[in-house]
């Protein structure tokens, strides 16, 4: 026996010792299989522990013994086609017999094994590849309120890249909806992929605790399938930003000092604890693609900030474009890729992106004058950038396989080569004739 | 109720009281503020265990300190002063909900609120019950009607979807609400509408215009009132799922209203600053959004084949729904319906903001005729709801056809979207009623 329960809320057991002998922070206690705590702090004799599960029904007085020196998940081949919670159990079937778990905070990357490569990974989404194209290695945000569509956006991604890929990724649902899990798990199995990711799910309706614990535990997996397999992985994250959430929560309940919106002192390290294990090095390159939530549409949060410095790109949706009916509704002045590099995209491509990026500013002006004139008291020159860039941005509109639901349209996969063609036809007037509706979700241009 | 019942649960109290040889830990009240108090003595107490203050409050525990406990007061029948002996119940506190409850308004007390009488035939429920696994769930694909054509085939609800209900106040929320319980008529589903923080008189009112329109056969009101304890008015609503989920595992399908979240999170930020929760934005504690989220994600196809579909409320000042516990639920909701009000003094009713509205779900859970026309009448919709504002001052002669027309379908389809209170339709009058979008199309 470690000590015994000396007071109980909601996220916050605390212990009294008799024996504090080999019990560090991270250490499992627990009353039974049922009621177990990790420790967090230790105060003397006096042990702060976060409950996994609900505490009610939990009294004061109650023995609590040593369980387990930390949170261990499965470490083999065994972990491929397996859906487990935050805490390493397997959500379906039976826990594995073997002694290959390992714990989930282990890993540290040193400085000397980073690699760095600039290879392309094309998505065949136009409007990524086009304005901020991925390289293998890459963490990418997609960054986006509620509701603007981050998570059709990844699953699109999800399904393009196996298409084309194969390889074997990992997926982490942190603080999302159980019906996005199911589906995706329905989805994986209906195209026989199953077998080629695992997945770690602590969603939204689970304790903070639980929802913390899903990162590291992913990432574990993911550090298996690349040091052990030695294999490029994938890693998708839906949604990074519920992590730091979670943390703020069990932060509240220890009465630790926030910074600011209720954000955990520690925000910084949290982030960057994790966020430097997601890293390639000799034996595999690690891309991660994540889902960052924005609370209150306010993109200058605080931890939106943190986790984004982490990033080598990033994908802006913005709820005004999702309004118009613009899927995907991604702002283009607010993102950007460090890939956008003449060394690595080619210098068509870059003059490209900028040629529209200047039509796209002159189209925001001429909008306002428009509001106050009219269309018709434009000069020649700016009526052309007027129709032009109403034409790049419908034409940026892309039928997704995964939204054939909403669209009742096929989805399709478009080669960066066609989009540079199609882009640089609108932009030299081959298309003026044509009415801007007919470039709505659409695939390239097919005359 | 039967006698037998009434004798067994007798039986059960006169053992219970044996077992313990009628004794219950007695502690003593030594702080009180508000709702709040903390009490010394009850060692042995659990977490969110039940207790009975003097002799007749009740309260339950929400923290255990190493020299009390804090207790926050549900129920308050009498005086409550320092140095009031309070005692344990050795059982949680539970919500007491009733098989004869359809039909009337109640508590989670288990009183029927229009006599003011407490049920006989009582159920004891979890205010809160455990979260439903990944694995328990089915896809969510068989649709709820509303009879409402700018939900129904534009922004379809599915049986086990959250669909928020966002906009400013008198912009119809409720009502599209009662619209929904009042199609499903004849539908067998049963119907939760769960008032919190409205006024009496706003609920009476509900219940008459439901009880008018048949809808109280299969509908019951649980309902906390304005003047209730912030604790009551935070915990109903998670009664009301823990109602809905006895139902659904009976393998009924159930909706469930929740009227509405704003006030539902104002009181847990009322409750999280008395007993000095750290805060976060907006001064709401930091695991407000936990707050909601696990309530909500009880909605849900069971693999049973029963379901739960939630329509929470939200109320917002001058169309904003970007604020914090706005962007909160929408994070959650498998979609949205967003009301406006300046679509509402233009007298569109229903006053959907069709471009900002939201189906997560979409075409999965309408049937195939309904999901092809219903894509091509939003797309068309919110393309002409686009163009609309951007060539409103541009010159209609010198316009080319193809735009012309392009505009005038829209407002026809803007026209074809009316629709009143009480006047649902079938799938079947709404695709006639938009077939010109398929016909123009073709021709």
């Amino acid at each position: 026996m470690v000590g015994k329960i000396i007071s109980i809320s909601e996220i916050n057991v605390k212990i009294l010792c008799e024996d504090l002998s080999g019990i560090k922070i991270g250490d499992i206690l627990g009353v039974d299989d049922e009621n177990q705590f990790e420790v967090v702090e230790i105060n003397d004799n006096i042990i702060t522990s976060i409950p996994l599960k609900k505490v009610i029904g939990l009294k004061k007085g109650l023995a609590v013994k040593k369980y387990d020196d930390g949170i261990k998940i499965e470490y083999s081949d065994n972990i491929l086609g397996r859906v487990f919670n935050p805490y390493g159990k397997l959500l379906e079937g039976n826990n594995f017999q073997t002694e290959k778990a390992k714990n989930v905070y282990d890993y540290k990357m040193d400085f000397k094994s980073v690699n760095v490569n600039n290879e392309l990974f094309l998505t065949g989404i136009k409007i990524v590849d086009f304005f901020a194209p991925l390289c293998k290695g890459y963490k990418m945000g997609f960054l986006g309120g509620a509701g603007v569509g981050k998570t059709v956006l990844i699953k699109e991604l999800i399904h393009n890249v196996y298409t084309s890929k194969g390889s074997n990724s990992v997926f982490i649902g942190i603080g999302e909806r159980s019906r996005e899990g199911r589906e995706l798990i329905d989805e994986m199995k209906e195209a026989n992929l199953f077998n080629k990711i695992s997945l770690v799910f602590g969603q939204m309706g689970e304790n903070p605790v639980e929802r913390s614990k899903a990162i590291y535990s992913g990432v574990t997996l993911c550090e298996y399938l690349r040091d052990e397999k030695k294999q490029d992985v994938l890693l998708f994250i839906d949604n990074s930003y519920r992590f730091v959430q979670a943390k703020s929560e069990i932060s509240m309940e220890l009465n630790h000092i926030p910074i600011e919106n209720g954000y955990t002192t520690t925000l910084n390290s949290d982030v960057s604890e994790i966020e430097e294990r997601i890293n390639s090095n000799e034996n595999g390159t690690i891309t991660s693609i994540q889902t960052i939530y924005v609370p209150a549409d306010d993109l200058n949060d605080e931890a939106v900030q943190t986790i984004v410095s982490h990033m080598d790109g990033q994908i802006t949706l913005d709820r005004k474009i999702a309004e118009k009916g613009l899927y995907p509704a991604i702002n283009v002045f607010k993102s950007r890729s460090k890939a956008l590099d003449v060394d690595i995209i080619g210098e068509t491509h870059y003059n490209l992106v900028q040629e529209v990026l200047r039509y796209y500013t002159r189209y925001e002006e001429l909008e306002e004058i428009i509001a106050v004139l009219g269309i018709d008291e434009l000069s020649n020159d700016d009526k052309n950038i007027f129709y032009r860039t109403r034409k790049l941005r419908n034409y940026f509109t892309q039928p997704m396989f995964v939204a054939e639901n909403y669209t009742n349209i096929a989805g399709e996969f478009v080669e960066i080569a066609d989009v540079l063609k199609d882009v640089s036809d609108i932009l030299n007037g081959i298309y003026d004739s044509i009415d801007e509706s007919k470039f709505l979700y659409i695939g390239r241009i097919k005359v | 109720m039967d006698k037998n019942g009434e004798l067994s649960s007798i039986n059960e109290q006169i053992n219970k009281i044996k077992n313990e040889n009628n004794k219950y830990t007695l502690g003593n009240i030594i702080y009180i503020q508000d709702y709040i108090i903390h009490v010394i003595g009850l060692d042995d107490a659990f977490f969110f265990e039940r207790v009975v203050i003097g002799t007749d409050n009740i309260g339950y525990i929400t923290k255990i300190e190493a020299t009390y406990a804090v207790v926050a007061i549900i129920k308050k029948n009498g005086e409550i002063s320092v140095g009031d002996s309070v005692h344990r119940t050795n059982e949680p506190f539970l919500g007491i909900y009733s098989n004869s409850a359809i039909g009337r308004v109640i508590d989670i007390f288990g009183v029927d609120r229009l006599t003011d009488k407490k049920f006989k035939d009582i159920l004891k429920l979890n205010i809160e019950t455990t979260n439903i696994p990944i694995v328990n769930r089915a896809k969510v694909s068989r649709p709820l009607l509303t009879g409402i054509t700018g939900i129904d085939l534009i922004y379809p609800i599915g049986k086990g979807q959250r669909q928020l209900i966002i906009g400013d106040k008198k912009t119809g929320k409720t009502q599209i609400c009662i619209d929904t319980i009042v199609n499903q008529n004849d539908k067998g589903v049963i119907c939760i509408y769960n008032a919190i923080g409205k006024t009496k008189k706003e609920v009476k009112q509900i219940y008459y215009e439901l009880l008018k329109r048949g809808a109280m056969k299969y509908t019951v009101i649980i309902a906390a009132f304005y003047e209730d304890a912030p604790t009551v008015l935070t915990l109903t609503p998670y009664f009301a799922l823990s109602v809905a989920q006895l139902y659904m595992s009976n393998k009924y399908d159930v909706l469930v209203v929740i009227d509405d979240l704003k006030k539902h999170a104002d009181a847990y930020r009322e409750i999280g600053l008395m007993s000095s929760k750290t805060p976060g934005r907006d001064a709401y504690p930091a695991d407000i959004f936990y707050f909601h989220s696990r309530l909500l994600e009880k909605g849900c196809q069971h693999k049973n084949g029963g379901s739960i579909s939630i329509l929470p409320i939200m109320e917002t000042k001058s169309g904003d729904i970007t604020d914090y516990i706005s962007t909160n639920i929408i994070s959650i909701t498998d979609g949205q319906i967003v009301l406006s009000s300046k679509n509402f003094d233009k007298g569109e009713r229903p006053a959907i903001d069709y471009g900002l509205s939201v189906s997560r779900l979409g075409g999965a859970v309408q049937d195939a005729n309904m999901k092809k026309l219903g894509a091509k009448v939003r797309s068309k919709l919110l393309t002409y709801l686009e163009t609309r504002d951007i060539y409103e001052l541009a010159n209609a002669d010198e316009m080319t056809d193809e735009l012309r027309n392009r505009l005038f379908e829209g407002k026809k389809i803007v026209d074809a979207l009316k629709q009143y209170k009480y006047s649902p339709i079938t799938p079947n009058e709404m695709m006639e009623k938009l077939k010109f979008v398929e016909e123009e199309n073709n021709g």
